[in-house]
């Protein structure tokens, strides 16, 4: 090993000279580290859903008012273009069809040359609507308001209008069914806003329309329409309360998100409104045994009627053949009685809802943040790790000193010795500062971060070993560079740094059970996030033990091969 | 010091050294010239252990030796063809380096780096990275370099090639010093003049065989050495051939021009003139160049 410090010191002036090889080894996973940390340091915020509430939204009336104006043909141009997608309908009763089921809520009529009318309609926002009303009032040599529709158009045909206008207003606050769950009355909107308070940011939008929108334009990351009757098949359970939910898919992260929270959020209702029914079930048992009102009906409880043949049987003690049928009358209600106690109380149970109450393994809620850091500090091992090994065993070739050095007194091992230390010192060094970072800096959950360091070393052994065996293919760092980049970027994908291993296909697990980065994964987050002491991670750490020892004597024996 | 007996090589198929004889005495400088893929550099690497000979011995002090043994390594320097330092080190930092590597104490490395900084005239760049350096101080760097443990013999593998007039002379200079010292040193070239000023000894490679060796003289001279050109007309040939067989010349006849060869020409050439008084004319004495051996003896004439 002679010679290996001063090696060792040489290959660091050669890093920190360099600006490049100090960027590309030793600043660029800290960039990397800034912009997941900066991605994911909002984490846990929660999803936002739009929430378009159609029931009860029948509840509204149209506006109508008639302008006198010879600028007819001017303002529906204006209208045109200030609608944004306008439809045409092809008479009043369509374009009304169209208001009612909230496609539009706003409609401009104008007569044409020939006596018949053109419908045009848009879905627009108060303050557009407030603009057009604006212009219109410009344009206007006499304003009329109608209190009906068949007023209006009757005004249209007539010519007493030249031109019609219609804003569909919503009464709110309208009257929609409500439900009650726990301690409150809720309308349809009330209900979601109530339930998904925690895990979602619901806005409302007055229409569908407007709500896919903002999806597409990645406002909101799902749409929740609340069909019409929708508290009323909660309530009666007549029929299924659908929720109709679109989720763009497109990012399927963020897909899963939104679905699972509103899965979360929809199934606490239902339990809310089982456990609400059940009791009310429940009391009305009750009332057949103790009597009183049983949903609406007034009926005499069965303890009083056991009473009332108590009585009977007392009062009939001389008349034994009554005696028996009136035995079997108590018999029976008493009988009835226990049964619906029984029946009860298995409701009551029944309507108790599952409750999970999520906790972690390693003692605290994980967020997104803290899930990222042992993939990306395994990434990191691996980047640094490789691109040190090869690029300082290649720099010996591009500067032609292994002849040189070759012919020195040095070790027999000492080149690859030095390499190996120098590069483990800095993806150690490296991914020590990360972590510390991340915790200090990030707020990043690391349940032991020591043992954490000892499957770092362990890591960057095999990723050293790997670049080592890339110096033996390429004799210039550029090309040590490309080599080392199409070496990683398969194995990032085939591990479990991107999609969970559990997810692959059976042969792809095999793969990942192949690269070492896998084990790395799993020991990492095992010890940070699952709270694992290291005879848990034993096996990954062997693993990655026995890799590195492997791809440490592969490369080396390649490169020092090739010298020859 | 070093000889190699029936040294040959080949890569796949390509025969880069075809049973190489050479011997480099203690002290000599040694010149391997030869083009563009003669081996030279083939042969530089079979002798500083980088490549094993196909078949054929190396015989260091008079015993067979495997080149890679450390024995003869530390006492062997080599100056690759390429230039061989690290670029984002100083001149002092690459010297220091080799002198750790090659197991030289710290106290008498620095004396040592310093000594070479001062010979190879670096000292004022010294702690300059070497990348900045020009060519020329790159070459110097590169030959101290492989002087950080004091060999006996070292192997030059074209030091001057790419290498402007002015540095050319100022490398040669060290080089004399380094045969000054009485360090055998085995150099390759191309370069003729390089080869004619440097060298004691040379050998001719040419597609990997040896096609002749000697002192400068003996190479310049096998091709006839110096000759004398003259015109001289028909008639005069019983004395021309008398007067050259007295002095040991040869010549020969093209139309009205006669070429005169043979050892010691100048000496000779008034006993010539005064013998053929008055029929002579256009007389041209031309000096053979070791360019024109080379070129003959690349070309296979001889
Ligand atoms: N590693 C190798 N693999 C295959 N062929 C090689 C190898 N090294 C040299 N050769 C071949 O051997 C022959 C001699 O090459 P060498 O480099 O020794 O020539 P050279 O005399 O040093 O030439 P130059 O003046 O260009 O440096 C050439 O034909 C070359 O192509
Ligand atoms: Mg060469």
């Amino acid at each position: 090993m002679r010679g290996m410090a001063a090696l060792i010191i040489k290959d660091w002036r050669l890093i920190i000279r360099n600006r490049l090889l100090l960027v590309v080894l030793v600043i660029y996973p800290f960039l990397i580290m800034g912009v997941i940390g900066a991605a994911f340091g909002d984490a846990g915020r929660p999803v936002p859903i739009a929430l378009v509430n159609m029931d009860g939204a029948d509840t509204g009336e149209a506006a109508w008012t008639g302008i006198e104006t010879d600028e007819a043909q001017g303002l529906q141009r204006r209208f045109r273009r200030r609608g944004g997608s306008v439809r045409e309908y092809e008479g009043m009763e369509e374009a009304m069809a169209a208001m009612a089921v909230g496609e539009v809520n706003v409609l401009l009529a104008s007569a044409d040359t020939d006596g018949t009318a053109a419908w045009l309609g848009a879905e627009l926002s108060r303050d557009e609507i407030d603009a057009i009303e604006q212009d219109l009032r410009g344009e206007a040599d006499a304003w009329h308001e109608f209190s009906t529709a068949e007023e209006a158009a009757a005004s249209l045909e007539e010519g007493r209008s030249d031109v019609l206008f219609a804003v569909w207003e919503e009464d709110y606050p309208y009257i929609a069914e409500t439900i009650w769950l726990e301690g409150e009355n809720h309308d349809a909107s009330a209900l979601v806003q109530r339930f998904g308070r925690d895990v979602t940011e619901i806005r409302e939008y007055a229409s569908e329309r407007l709500a896919r929108d903002d999806l597409k334009r990645g406002r909101v990351d799902a749409v929740i329409v609340l069909p019409r009757g929708f508290v009323h098949a909660l309530k009666t359970l007549d029929e299924v309360a659908v929720l109709n939910v679109i989720i763009d898919q497109s990012n399927l992260v963020k897909a899963e998100f939104a679905e699972t929270s509103i899965r979360g959020f929809t199934s606490r209702i239902k339990d809310g409104v089982v456990r609400n029914k059940t009791e009310a079930v429940v009391a009305g048992l009750y009332v057949l045994v103790s009597g009183g009102d049983f949903f609406g009906t007034e009926v005499t409880g069965l303890e009083q009627i056991r009473e009332n043949l108590l009585d009977l049987k007392e009062a009939t003690g001389d008349r034994p053949d009554m005696q028996g049928k009136v035995d079997v009358g108590i018999e029976l209600a008493e009988t009835v009685i226990a049964d619906i106690e029984d029946a009860a109380a298995y409701l009551r149970g029944t309507a108790l809802p599952i409750e999970l109450e999520v906790s972690s393994v390693a003692g605290r809620v994980l967020s997104a943040k803290d899930a990222v850091v042992p993939s990306l500090i395994a990434l990191s091992i691996l980047w640094t790790g490789v691109l040190c090994g090869a690029i300082l065993m290649v720099i010996e070739d591009e500067e032609g000193m292994r002849v040189r050095l070759g012919l020195t007194e040095m070790g027999a091992f000492s080149l690859v010795g030095s390499k190996l230390l120098l590069a483990t010192a800095v993806v150690f060094a490296q991914s020590a500062v990360m972590l510390a970072l991340a915790v200090a800096v990030f707020g990043v959950f690391a349940s032991n971060a020591l043992l954490a360091l000892v499957i770092i070393a362990a890591a960057s052994f095999s990723c050293i070993g790997i670049g080592l065996v890339i110096a033996a293919f390429a004799r210039q760092v550029a090309g040590a560079v490309v080599l080392s980049v199409l070496v990683s970027f398969p194995l990032i994908f085939m591990t479990g740094a991107v999609f969970p291993l559990s997810q692959m296909p059976g042969f792809m697990q095999w793969i990942a059970r192949a690269i070492p980065l896998t084990y790395a994964i799993e020991a990492l987050s095992g010890v940070m996030l699952r709270g694992e002491a290291l005879a848990d991670v034993a096996w990954q750490t062997g693993a990655l033990l026995a890799f590195g020892a492997g791809l440490l004597a592969l490369g080396s024996f390649l490169v020092r091969r090739r010298s020859v | 010091m070093i000889a190699v007996r029936g040294l040959s090589k080949e890569f796949d198929g390509v025969k880069a050294l075809r049973s190489v004889d050479l011997e480099v005495a203690r002290g000599e400088a040694f010149g391997l010239i030869g083009p563009n893929g003669a081996g030279k550099t083939t042969l530089i690497r079979i002798l500083t252990g980088q490549t094993p000979p196909s078949s054929g011995e190396v015989l260091f002090d008079g015993e067979e030796i495997d080149p890679l043994q450390p024995g003869y390594r530390l006492r062997i320097g080599l100056v690759p063809q390429e230039p061989a330092f690290y670029g984002r080190l100083t001149a002092r930092e690459n010297l220091a380096l080799l002198a750790r590597l090659y197991g030289i104490d710290r106290q008498s490395a620095s004396g040592r780096v310093e000594w070479l900084l001062s010979w190879a005239g670096l000292e004022e760049h010294a702690d300059r990275q070497a990348r900045h350096y020009s060519r020329g101080m790159q070459q110097r760097l590169s030959l101290a370099m492989g002087l950080v443990h004091r060999p006996d013999i070292i192997y030059l593998d074209e030091p001057t090639s790419g290498l402007d007039p002015e540095a050319r002379v100022s490398l040669w200079g060290l080089i004399d010093l380094l045969a000054g010292e009485g360090r055998s040193i085995f150099l390759t070239t191309h370069d003729m003049e390089e080869a004619d000023r440097i060298c004691d000894r040379l050998a001719i490679l040419v597609e990997g065989s040896v096609r002749e060796r000697g002192t400068p003289q003996h190479i310049k001279g096998l091709l006839g050495a110096d000759r004398v050109e003259m015109r001289l007309p028909a008639g005069s040939e019983g004395e021309l051939e008398a007067v050259c067989g007295r002095l040991g010349l040869s010549w020969r006849r093209e139309g009205e021009i006669v070429t005169v060869t043979g050892p010691e020409l100048p000496d000779k050439l008034p006993e010539i003139v005064s013998t053929l008084a008055g029929r002579v004319s256009d007389l041209h004495y031309r000096e053979v160049t070791l360019e024109d051996a080379f070129l003959r003896f690349m070309r296979g004439v001889d």
